[in-house]
């Protein structure tokens, strides 16, 4: 694969390790989760210059606002956790299960 | 210009600018010396009656009518209204009766509001209430009329909630204006239809054309104005409410003028109705029907007041009869008598009152024929002339009434109710002579009894002259119209006077009752009926507003607050998902970790097959 294709892979399968694998905040998994999204802007903002294709230059922009709305849910389910938790660690989440 | 109408012309006119002077006062800002009252607006109304004596001596000489038309008003292209007045048999008795007892009232009422700081006011206001009848009265198109019409309605408004720091006397005046502006309805109906269809309002172009048209729809109209300006059944609550006035106003306005208007826009255009059996039969039954019901209601009031009230209401009714029994001049002839002991009964009503120190209930008085002379023998006179005593005013036209009601070919149901209405007049008459002048006095003993005031006893004396006399010197002078008949049996010919005696007989027994116990337990149910004057009142003045309140807080508050918004609309979808989402997740365990972890192995797994 191409240098381009090989550095948004891997940027794109990092983020989701890092979402898969975080240990205590889940505040890194909400991080994580913007990298992952920040790999896929790239991607496509590359696609368009790359293949000279100028009907999907509206695609970037689009899924900026799309990863804006999924962020603030994201953040708002942050602020009930810490609200009802008390903590923002994740095991707080499981921390009354058996 | 023939001196005969140039003569009813400039009498008319003279007669309203001698009305219209003293209200003139009004625009200067020249403070009034004491006697005003006295001094310019009753000698104003006596000029203006000495006046109106010319036309009425020209007419009885010569047997002239006429009408006038002057300055033209509008012209458009198919309707034109200029300034008319007619002066035919009708208008030409009526004025000088109307003003020879508004005299009188006027004298009266310098005496009775002597104590009133506005009693200019309340002349000026009794003058413009005149002035708006003698329009009505003389108009010779509906337009004029109209004016007249709604002026009188206008000045009842005003009179009645004189006193308008009681609450009472403001629902009675907006009732008042309520039940009329119903019958305005009507009115204006046959205005606009007369003016679509026979392209006039002018009384003489309107008899012409509508010889061949169906009448009925505007008809009705009229017949519906009548009934809410007349205070027939249906559009009747107004008129016993209207008692919350001052006596003048109660003498003037809802006895003699104002609440015949309507009866006298029927005989006017009693020519339109000949014809129409329709009209004619429900002027019959509806008259029948408001004179018994409202003689019902009188026999057991204890107002002094409402008395006299309910028995104008019972007498209109009389009218109303009168009319579909297609006899509008005897109908107009029991409106120039009735004015007469109408009124001297509510003067004596009045005179009463004020002698008691403003007690209106007939179970406090008694005795008065002692104390009070002359205010008892014109009580009895007025009520003697009321019953129908042979050769008194109202002898003349109610038994004329009632003869030709018992000869002619008449709905039998429309018979029997006026008979008994006529008896049950007898019945409450005597119960407010026996009550007010008979027996013991039950009133306190220090009550300024005082009948000594000359401004009370000439106006008493002119009614009961006129009680007396009028009816024989109106038949005297008249042409009937149609021909009476004159021969029948003799239990019809003496039918009125024996239902009257038959009714003064059980009055008297009932009279010797009131200080015995009859029965253990009487029977409620009549007197119910007849103190709650029918139910009327209770049911559309308050059964239906609650009704229609009560409607509209459960549309507000339970169909649109409870059920569309909160049992199916945003609320019902908050309440069904949340069960939802409690639900499932209880179901999960919250293993977050370990959840994206597998997630992860398999999305690597999948890459991987799928790239070999």
């Amino acid at each position: 694969m191409t240098p381009t294709h090989f550095t948004i892979s891997s940027a794109f399968l990092l983020g989701m390790m890092g979402l898969a694998f975080h240990r205590t905040h889940l505040l890194s998994a909400l991080l994580c989760l913007e990298a992952m999204m920040l790999a896929l802007f790239i991607a496509l903002s590359l696609w368009s210059l790359q293949l000279d294709a100028t009907g999907c230059s509206t695609a970037p922009m689009l899924m900026l606002a799309f990863s804006a709305c999924e962020a603030s849910a994201g953040l708002a389910l942050l602020v009930a956790t810490a609200r009802t938790h008390g903590t923002g660690h994740m095991q707080a989440l499981n921390l009354l299960q058996c | 210009m023939h001196p005969t109408t140039l003569m009813y012309t400039s009498s008319l006119l003279l007669m309203f600018a001698v009305l219209l002077y003293p209200l003139l006062v009004t625009f200067t800002s020249l403070p009034l010396n004491n006697d005003w009252a006295s001094s310019h607006a009753k000698t104003a109304v006596k000029s203006a009656f000495l006046i109106s004596l010319a036309p009425l001596s020209l007419f009885l000489s010569t047997g002239m009518e006429a009408v006038t038309s002057s300055w033209t008003w509008m012209v458009t292209t198919t309707l034109d209204i200029t300034l008319s007045f007619k002066f035919d048999h009708y208008s030409i008795i009526f004025i000088p009766i109307a003003l020879y007892v508004t005299w009188s009232i006027l004298e009266f009422a310098t005496w009775y509001m002597h104590s009133d700081p506005l009693m200019n006011r309340f002349f000026k206001y009794l003058l413009t209430f005149l002035v708006a009848m003698l329009i009505l009265v003389s108009a010779n198109n509906l337009f004029q009329l109209f004016i007249g019409w709604e002026g009188v309605g206008i000045m009842s408004f005003l009179l009645i909630g004189w006193w308008h720091g009681r609450a009472d006397a403001n629902t009675a005046a907006l009732q008042a204006v309520l039940y009329n502006r119903v019958g305005d309805i009507g009115l204006i109906l046959g205005m606009a239809w007369l003016a679509t269809n026979v392209n006039s309002w002018d009384i003489q172009q309107m008899f012409i054309l509508s010889k061949d048209l169906d009448m009925t729809l505007p008809l009705l109209g009229l017949i519906l104005a009548a009934t809410g300006k007349s205070a027939q059944f249906g559009l009747h609550p107004w008129l016993p409410a209207a008692m919350e006035g001052p006596t003048p106003v109660s003498a003037l306005l809802h006895s003699s003028t104002m609440v015949v208007a309507g009866i006298f826009l029927l005989i006017r255009m009693s020519p339109l109705m000949e014809n129409n059996q329709t009209a004619l039969t429900l002027c019959l039954c509806l008259g029948a029907l408001t004179t018994m019901f409202t003689a019902t209601c009188a026999l057991t009031q204890n107002d002094i007041k409402k008395i006299v009230a309910f028995s104008t209401s019972s007498q209109l009714g009389l009218m109303m009869v009168t009319i579909g029994l297609n006899q509008p001049q005897l109908a107009f002839l029991h409106i120039c008598t009735h004015a007469f002991f109408k009124a001297m009964l509510f003067l004596c009503s009045g005179s009463v009152i004020h002698s008691l120190n403003d007690e209106q209930d007939i179970r406090k008085m008694g005795g008065l024929h002692h104390l009070a002379p002359f205010t008892s023998s014109c009580l009895t006179v007025g009520s003697l002339a009321l019953t129908g005593t042979p050769f008194l005013a109202g002898f003349f036209s109610k038994d004329a009434i009632i003869e030709a009601l018992n000869t002619s070919h008449v709905n039998a149901w429309a018979l029997t109710l006026t008979l008994i209405a006529t008896s049950f007049t007898a019945i409450y008459s005597l119960r407010v002579i026996f009550f007010v002048t008979m027996d013991t006095p039950r009133f306190l003993p220090l009550s300024p009894i005082n009948e000594n005031n000359p401004a009370v006893i000439n106006p008493l004396k002119r009614l009961a002259w006129g009680s007396i006399f009028g009816g024989l010197l109106v038949m005297l002078n008249i042409n009937l119209f149609k021909t009476p008949v004159l021969t029948m049996p003799a239990e019809l010919k003496l039918a009125a006077l024996a239902v009257s005696i038959l009714g003064l007989l059980t009055a008297l027994e009932l009279a010797t009752l009131t200080s015995k116990q009859f029965k253990v337990t009487p029977l409620r149910t009549p007197h119910h009926f007849s103190t709650s004057l029918g139910f009327v009142p209770a049911i559309i003045h308050r059964q239906i507003p609650q009704l229609s309140l009560l409607l509209g807080q459960k549309i507000a508050s339970q169909m649109v607050d409870q059920t569309w918004l909160e049992k199916t609309g945003p609320k019902a979808i908050a309440n069904a998902t949340t069960p939802l989402a409690s639900a499932t997740s209880n179901m999960q365990q919250g293993l977050i970790k370990t959840y994206l972890t597998l997630f992860l192995m398999t999305l690597v797994l999948v890459t991987l097959i799928s790239a070999t």
